[in-house]
């Protein structure tokens, strides 16, 4: 009965012209959405490896110069474009995408896709994943607002109970129906999604079955828990226009300005340093040491101090190296210890922000939802610092590899000393190691879990509504 | 069979229903007579189970409706006022999901004949029922409770609104449905088809029963002044 009850809904849903008009819409904006962002992933992939290309043509063809000054020149790396991102951009448009590696300094990356975007920007990008977040709720509710109080008004839920239907198999099955009508909606265009990805470079990605996987269960959660509210609201209402009203209500609620809402709270209870103040606090660590007490000449004089002795030599000019190489050598130790103390207070802040605001998931299912769809799509807060660390891994590496190279190999006080295209060969491309899928997950785990709980929350919700369902008797 | 043993039903302060002992036989057509707020359709509902009584039982085939309702429910066929359909599918088509939610399995052929049974012709079957006048509604309706096959029937206002023609064969119908064996309760305000078609009369006043006949009893009176009596009693 349950399944006769589903394919009714389901046919009827089909035949029902709000519900057709709303699916063309929503199925343009999805593919229109899908196809532009894949447009768009395509040209800045090739665009970054030309960059990329380049910046590795200009890094060998520098010249002969000394190799700390090379450090000073610098070389720019690329963060790998995100295939999934073309489904969820997360965080990438006001993230930066390129980073400069140079000698003393630890840098954020730069040429943020947001500062380069028009003001046409400001109406919100479009993303297949915000029209899942955001509109698809509302194709849900068109869907299902009336399901059972429209049907308690026209008396057919009269009718149908008066076969006796059991009221939890009638709702169950209508659950079922319009779930299946959405599914035929949305499955095809997310397959046809999909198989655009296999048209772009998904090397740098690990496990990215898994990762569709986990957000096909993150959005069929959440719009499931959609679907069961609404079919519970329709249930319980006393008409079908409360039932929408509450329903639209609700979706402005969660969708609108719990996420705004909840994101200033966050920021004003953890709140990060603006940029300028960032910038000083790090630059005064860097000259005064991180506890204020011990400044850079002073530990680098102590520093000069320690080698002679070591090396029981009373000036720089007889040791067997080049003392400007290990100074510099020395010298991004001490600046290292700094950048990982500010960024990691930083980073950690801001993870501490995204953890915050999925956990108001309990508040508004989307915030759950997003939070395990840009952790899954690989454009999250976590993926940007992975790259940003890595980056400046690379850094230290490129710039000990300079700085022991002038220390080795530059005579005492020779300033003249230049290095060449050798030197420039040895250090490798900046390459970045694939996220690991299984943190990816873990890092989705939160919201996938806040998620299913409001999707049982939300079936048992219609569990009571369906045993508290009456008809009209006047 | 379907009884009622004292049932009561309150709405506040107001007594719906009041104690009311009603016996329908198969192969009995009941007519449940009264002016507007009599109990009429409390006393359907209560039947139907949509409402749970303050006192007394309602009893389908056996089957007390408050304790079982979803299955008290199975052994009935139930005709409103206003048949209500779904507007984007067909007669035929609505008349194949009600039955099966029914219970029932039926080919197309079956389907159609019953319709026609009801007498609605083939090409208005698979016209969407959005395009039905009410007369239409209510055939399917009945074809409904043909295709059940329920051994009662409850009416409520069955012939309201229809013209004589199709009240007519509607009362054509019930008549052989009461020969196979059907126990039907009628609520109605139509004097006439009560007479013409009912095996015993009830006049429902305050939610009492204030009086019965039988068919031996209305041949020879007049209806609609004993029921005028009644009221004004």
């Amino acid at each position: 009965m349950i399944a006769r009850i589903a394919r009714k809904e389901f046919v009827d849903a089909w035949r029902d012209g709000r519900f057709r008009v709303g699916a063309v819409l929503m199925a343009l904006l999805l593919v229109t959405a899908s196809l532009l962002a894949w447009k768009q992933t395509e040209r800045a992939a090739t665009e970054r490896a030309a960059a990329a290309a380049l910046e590795r043509t200009n890094w060998l063809e520098q010249g002969e110069k000394n190799s700390h000054s090379a450090g000073h020149y610098g070389v720019n790396v690329f963060k790998p474009v995100s295939p999934l991102g073309l489904f969820d951009r997360g965080i990438e448009p006001f993230v930066g995408t390129t980073l400069f590696l140079e000698a003393h300094r630890q840098n954020q990356a730069s040429f943020v896709p947001a500062q380069d975007a028009t003001s046409m920007r400001r109406f919100g990008e479009l993303t297949a994943s915000t029209g899942l977040q955001l509109l698809a709720p509302l194709l849900v509710i068109l869907l299902a607002f009336g399901c059972i109080a429209g049907e308690r008004e026209r008396g057919t839920l009269r009718q149908v109970l008066s076969l006796g239907v059991s009221p939890r198999a009638l709702v169950l099955g209508k659950t079922l129906g319009l779930g299946a009508a959405l599914a035929s909606l949305l499955v095809p265009i997310g397959v046809a999604g999909a198989l655009l990805f296999t048209r772009l470079d998904t090397d740098h990605v690990d496990g990215l079955g898994g990762r569709a996987a986990g957000l096909a269960l993150a959005y069929g959660l959440f719009l499931g828990t959609v679907l069961a509210l609404s079919v519970t609201v329709s249930a319980l209402a006393s008409s079908a226009r409360n039932a929408l009203a509450l329903l639209l209500t609700l979706w402005a609620g969660a969708c609108i300005v719990a996420p705004r809402l909840v994101t200033d709270t966050v920021h004003d209870a953890l709140p990060t340093p603006t940029l300028a103040e960032f910038e000083l606090e790090m630059n005064q660590d860097l000259q005064s040491g991180l506890d204020g007490h011990d400044p850079r000449s002073k530990r680098l004089e102590e520093f000069a101090q320690k080698t002679l002795k070591e090396h029981g030599v009373a000036n720089v000019m007889e040791l067997p190296f080049n003392f400007q190489g290990h100074v510099m050598l020395e010298s991004e130790r001490m600046a290292g210890e700094v950048f990982d103390h500010h960024f990691g207070t930083l980073w950690d802040r801001i993870e501490e922000q995204d953890r915050a605001v999925t956990l108001a998931g309990v508040v508004s299912p989307l915030l759950a939802l997003r939070s395990a769809s840009m952790a899954l799509a690989g454009t999250d807060f976590a993926h940007h610092r992975h790259f940003s660390t890595a980056a400046e891994q690379h850094r230290r590496e490129f710039v000990r590899v300079l700085n022991e190279d002038l220390k080795r190999n530059a005579k005492p006080g020779d300033h003249g000393y230049v290095a060449g295209r050798a030197l420039w060969e040895s250090l490798p491309e900046f390459r970045l190691a694939a996220f690991p899928v299984e943190r990816a997950v873990e890092r989705a785990g939160l919201g996938l879990a806040l998620l299913a709980g409001w999707f049982l929350a939300a079936c048992a919700a219609l569990f009571f509504a369906a045993g508290r369902l009456r008809v009209s008797v006047a | 069979m379907l009884e009622a043993k004292q049932l009561t039903k309150r709405f506040q302060d107001r007594v719906a229903v009041n104690g009311l002992d009603l016996r329908v036989a198969p192969g009995e057509i009941y007519g449940l007579l009264g002016p507007n707020g009599a109990g009429k359709t409390t006393t359907i509902n209560l039947f139907l189970g949509f409402l749970s009584p303050d006192g007394g039982c309602a009893v389908i085939d056996g089957v007390d409706v408050a304790a079982d309702p979803v299955g008290a429910r199975r052994k009935l066929a139930y005709i409103p006022e206003q048949v209500a359909l779904y507007p984007r599918f067909t007669g035929v088509e609505n008349l194949e999901y009600f039955s099966a939610l029914g219970g029932r399995s039926h080919t197309p052929n079956e389907l159609y004949e019953l319709l026609e049974r009801a007498g609605l012709p083939r090409a208005a079957a698979d016209r969407r029922v959005g395009t039905y006048s009410k007369g239409m509604r209510q055939k399917v309706g009945v074809a409904l409770a043909l295709a059940t096959g329920a051994k009662v029937l409850l009416l409520d206002e069955p012939t309201s609104g229809l013209d004589p023609a199709a009240s007519h064969d509607f009362s054509q119908l019930l008549r052989r449905l009461a020969k196979e064996q059907v126990a039907i309760l009628m609520a109605t305000h139509d004097l006439f088809r009560a007479r013409e078609d009912a095996t015993r009369v009830g006049i429902l006043i305050g939610g009492k029963l204030a009086a019965e006949y039988s068919r031996r009893e209305l041949e020879k009176a007049d209806l609609e002044k004993l029921y005028l009596e009644r009221l004004r009693a």
